[in-house]
C-alpha cells in the first residue's frame, strides 16, 4: 500500500473517532438539554403559584406604588410630580420626625426584647419542674391580639386616676401623663435638665415597653428551640474543663445560638420598622390628629394616604422607607452574620 | 425562565398600573338602588332607615335609596376617596365641609345650585329663608367661586355641659357667663373639691368655638387667624388649665362624659348631639347638670361653633342625582326635621321647627333642651376649604403641647399659624 493511502487511512480513522466522539458527545448534550427543558418547565409550574401571589400582591402593587409615587395633586393621579415627592421628603421635617421615632423604637425594643428573651428562655431552659406551664405564660401575650391587650394597658395608662398613676401615689410620686405625654422621658427623669425633645417620649417609651411585652414570646420560644439544638456534652465538657456558668453560656452558648440570634435580630427589626397596630391602639384615636410623638413611618405613611388624601407623596414615603429597611437588613446580615457560628 | 418571568410581572404590573389609570365619568355602585354612605348607629341608624323606607315607599316611581353603613368619618372619606380612584361611586355620601372640599376637585361631587333652586325640584325664596344662614353657607365653598356642593344632614353647635351637683358641692349656684368666671369656678371647684374642674378633649372645632365667643376669628380672606389676640387670649385659658391642674386631658373617646356622669368633674365640652349619651350617663339625675351656650367674652353678642355632617351627592348618573336631591329635599322639609331631631339629639336647622308642636313639647320637658337651639342664630361653621382638614390636626396638636407644658399658650398659637399659612398655602 502506498504511503500516502496508509496515511489517508490513518487521517479517515482519526476523522471517524472524532467523529464518533462528537456524535457521541452531541447526543450526551441533547439528552442533557431535553432534561434541562423538562426540569425547567417543571420548575416553572411548581412555582407558578407562588410567583403568582408574589407577582399580584408583591411585585405589581410595589410598581404600581412606585408609578404612583410620581404623581401629585388631588387623589394622586392628576399632576407628573417626576421626583418632586421624593425631594419633598428629604426637606420634610415631619417624615424626619417620624423617623426619629421609629428609630428609637427600634433601638428601644430589639436589643431590650433578645436579652430579656434570651435570659428567660435560659431560665425556662434550665429548670426541670414547671417549665411547659411558664412557657405556655410566656407565650400567651404574643398569641392575644395586640388591639385588645392595648386596650388593657391604655386603661393602665390612663390619666388621671389609672393603675399606673395609683402606683405612683403609692409611692409618694408625682402622676404622669404617660400615653398622652409628648415630652422626652429624660426630660422627665432628670427633672427638666435634659431638653424635652431629646430621646423618646414617655408616650413612645409605653409603646416600647407594650411590644417588649407583647412580642417576647414568639422570641422565647424560638430561643428555647435553640438551645435545646445545643448538644448537652458540650456545655457539660466545658464545666469538666472548669468553666463556670457565665463562661458557659459565653463562650459555648451564645456562639452555638447565633444563628437563632441573627434570625431573630432580623426578623424582629424588619417587624419593628413596620410596627402599626401597637402605635395606633395604644397612642392615637380614629377620628382625631396622629399623635406627632408617636407617629412612626408607617403611622405618618397612612395619615398622608389615608388622612390627608397625598397618595403620591405616601408612596414615594414608602419606597425610601422600603431602601431603608432593605439596606438596614442587608447591613445586619453583612456585619452581625460575620460573627455567626453555624457549626 | 428569566425572560419568561420577567414577562410575567410586567404584563401584571401593566394590568395593575392600568387599572389606576384616569379613566372618564363615574359609575354608580348600585345601579338599582341610590346608595347612601352614612355614619349613623344604633337608635338614629334605624330611625334613618324609618325615614329612608317612607320615602321610598312614598316614590314608588324613583330609584329607591338604599342606606349603607359605612362606619365613621375617616372610614367614609377613605372609602369614598378609594372609590373616586376606582371612578365607581355611591349615590351620596354623608360628609364634613373639608372632605366635600377634597371631593371637588375630582369631578365627583355635584353642583347643588342649580337643584336647589329649581322652580321643580328645589326650594323657594321662603323655604330658603326658612334654613338658618349658618348651615347653608357653610356648603357654599370659597375655594369653588361660592359653590354649593353639599347639604346640611347633621347639625350640632359647641355646647357647654355643666354638673350641678359637683358646682353645688363648691358652693357655685349658676354656671359661668364669660371665660373669666369659668377659670374662677374652676378654681374654686379646685380648691373647694380638690378634683379637676374640667376634662379636655383637645380638638380643633373646642378651639374654633372658644375664638369665635372671645370674638375673634379663624381665617379672612384665606389667611389663618390664629396669630390675633383672640386666639392667643384661647391658648392662654388652656395655659392657665394646665398650668394650674384646674384640667386634664383625656385619653380619648368619650372619657369625659364618662368623667361628668361619674361627678368628677364640673365642665366639658361637647357637641348638642352629645346630649342623650349624656342623659343616659347621668340616667335619673336630670336635675344635678344642664347645658349651656359656652362662655363669652361679650355675653351681649355671643358666638359658637356649627358642628355636624352635610350630604354630598356624587356625579355618577342625572337620574341618581335627581333621586338622592329628591330625597335630601324630602328630609329636610320640618315635619320629618323635626322627627329627626326629637329621634336623634341633632338640631332642627329650619327656623319654623320653633314653631312645631312636637319641638315646644320637647322643649317644655327640660329646662335645658332647647338652649341648643337657641345658639343656632348666633353659631358659626369653620372654614370649608381643602386643606383644613391638616390644619384641624395641627390645631389639636398644639392644644395637646399647652396642656403636657410643652409650649406657652402665645408659643403654640404662633407656631398653629405659621402651619395654617403654609398649609393653606400649598
Amino acid at each position: 500500500m502506498p504511503r500516502t493511502d496508509k496515511m489517508k487511512n490513518a487521517l479517515d480513522g482519526i476523522v471517524n473517532l472524532m467523529d464518533g466522539l462528537l456524535q457521541w458527545l452531541d447526543d450526551r448534550l441533547e439528552a442533557r438539554r431535553a432534561r434541562t427543558r423538562r426540569e425547567g418547565l417543571l420548575a416553572v409550574l411548581l412555582l407558578a403559584p407562588a410567583m403568582t401571589l408574589m407577582g399580584v400582591f408583591g411585585f405589581a402593587p410595589l410598581l404600581a406604588g412606585f408609578y404612583m409615587s410620581l404623581f401629585g395633586g388631588p387623589l394622586g393621579e392628576n399632576q407628573f410630580a417626576g421626583w418632586g415627592n421624593y425631594i419633598r421628603a428629604f426637606n420634610d421635617p415631619e417624615f424626619w420626625n417620624s423617623l426619629k421615632v421609629t428609630v428609637y423604637y427600634v433601638l428601644g425594643t430589639i436589643p431590650a426584647s433578645l436579652v430579656g428573651s434570651f435570659l428567660v428562655a435560659y431560665g425556662l431552659h434550665r429548670i426541670l419542674r414547671g417549665r411547659g406551664l411558664l412557657r405556655t405564660l410566656y407565650f400567651l401575650p404574643y398569641v392575644t391580639s395586640a388591639v385588645a391587650a392595648a386596650m388593657v394597658w391604655r386603661a393602665l395608662f390612663m390619666t388621671p386616676d389609672g393603675v399606673a398613676n395609683l402606683v405612683l401615689e403609692l409611692l409618694g410620686l408625682e402622676s404622669q401623663r404617660w400615653i398622652l405625654e409628648g415630652k422626652g422621658i429624660l426630660h422627665l427623669i432628670s427633672g427638666g435638665w435634659i431638653p424635652q425633645d431629646i430621646g423618646p417620649s414617655l408616650a413612645l417609651g409605653c409603646v416600647m415597653l407594650f411590644d417588649i411585652w407583647h412580642g417576647s414570646g414568639f422570641m422565647i420560644v424560638v430561643f428555647l428551640a435553640g438551645l435545646t439544638a445545643i448538644p448537652r456534652e458540650l456545655e457539660e465538657a466545658a464545666r469538666i474543663d472548669g468553666a463556670g456558668a457565665l463562661r458557659v453560656v459565653r463562650h459555648v452558648v451564645l456562639p452555638l445560638l447565633s444563628p437563632t440570634i441573627l434570625f431573630l435580630a432580623v426578623v424582629s427589626t424588619i417587624k419593628a420598622f413596620q410596627a402599626f397596630n401597637s402605635f395606633y391602639a395604644l397612642t392615637q384615636q380614629p377620628d382625631q390628629p396622629l399623635f406627632e410623638p408617636t407617629t412612626n413611618v408607617v403611622l405618618y405613611i397612612y395619615g398622608q394616604l389615608y388622612r390627608w388624601n397625598d397618595y403620591g407623596y405616601g408612596a414615594a414615603i414608602s419606597m425610601l422607607f422600603m431602601v431603608a429597611i432593605i439596606l438596614v437588613t442587608t447591613l445586619q446580615w453583612r456585619f452581625v452574620g460575620r460573627r455567626v457560628h453555624y457549626s | 425562565m428569566r425572560k419568561v418571568l420577567c414577562a410575567a410581572i410586567l404584563c401584571g404590573s401593566g394590568m395593575f398600573l392600568g387599572c389606576g389609570a384616569p379613566r372618564e365619568g363615574f359609575q354608580p355602585v348600585d345601579k338599582d338602588s341610590v346608595v347612601f354612605w352614612d355614619r349613623q348607629v344604633t337608635e338614629s341608624a334605624e330611625f334613618l332607615k324609618q325615614i329612608v323606607d317612607e320615602f321610598n315607599a312614598a316614590h314608588k316611581e324613583a330609584i329607591p335609596i338604599k342606606v349603607e353603613r359605612a362606619g365613621g368619618y375617616d372610614d367614609i372619606f377613605r372609602k369614598v376617596t378609594a372609590s373616586i380612584r376606582a371612578r365607581v361611586l355611591p349615590g351620596m355620601a354623608v360628609s364634613y365641609e373639608n372632605m366635600t372640599a377634597q371631593y371637588i376637585p375630582t369631578g365627583a361631587v355635584a353642583q347643588l345650585d342649580g337643584l336647589v333652586t329649581d322652580p321643580d325640584l328645589g326650594f323657594s325664596k321662603e323655604q330658603l329663608d326658612d334654613f338658618f344662614p349658618a348651615v347653608l353657607d357653610t356648603n357654599r365653598y370659597t375655594d369653588f367661586n361660592g359653590k354649593m356642593y353639599s347639604f346640611p344632614y347633621t347639625k350640632s353647635v359647641l355646647m357647654m355641659y355643666f354638673n350641678k351637683a359637683v358646682l353645688a358641692q363648691a358652693g357655685i349656684s349658676a354656671p359661668p357667663a364669660t371665660w373669666d368666671e369659668f377659670l374662677d369656678q374652676c378654681r374654686v371647684v379646685k380648691a373647694k373639691l380638690g378634683k379637676f374642674a374640667y376634662a379636655v378633649n383637645p380638638d380643633c372645632s373646642t378651639l374654633d368655638g372658644m375664638i369665635f365667643s372671645l370674638g375673634g376669628e379663624v381665617i379672612r380672606n384665606g389667611i389663618p387667624l390664629y396669630d390675633t389676640p383672640e386666639s392667643i387670649r384661647a391658648f392662654e385659658i388652656y395655659e392657665s388649665l394646665a398650668k394650674e391642674k384646674l384640667a386634664y386631658q383625656i385619653a380619648g373617646g368619650y372619657d369625659d362624659q364618662i368623667a361628668f356622669g361619674k361627678n368628677e368633674v364640673a365642665f366639658i365640652f361637647r357637641t348638642s348631639s352629645g346630649r342623650p349619651h349624656v342623659t343616659m350617663l347621668m340616667q335619673d339625675r336630670m336635675d344635678q347638670w344642664g347645658m349651656t351656650r359656652i362662655p363669652q367674652a361679650d355675653p351681649g353678642r355671643p358666638a359658637t361653633v356649627l358642628f355636624g355632617g352635610n350630604i354630598c351627592i356624587f356625579n355618577n348618573s342625572p337620574e341618581q342625582i335627581r333621586a338622592a336631591w329628591a330625597f335630601i329635599k324630602y328630609f329636610t322639609a320640618p315635619e320629618i326635621m323635626v322627627r329627626w331631631a326629637l329621634g336623634t339629639g341633632y338640631l332642627p336647622f329650619r327656623k319654623s321647627a320653633a314653631e312645631h308642636p312636637d319641638m315646644k313639647r320637647f322643649w317644655g320637658e327640660w329646662d335645658y333642651n332647647r338652649a341648643a337651639f337657641d345658639c343656632l342664630s348666633f353659631a358659626r361653621p369653620e372654614p370649608n376649604l381643602a386643606g383644613w382638614q391638616r390644619v384641624r390636626e395641627y390645631a389639636a396638636g398644639a392644644l395637646r403641647k399647652v396642656l403636657e407644658g410643652s409650649l406657652t399658650g402665645r408659643a403654640a398659637a404662633l407656631e398653629l399659624q405659621q402651619q395654617a399659612a403654609a398649609i393653606l398655602k400649598q
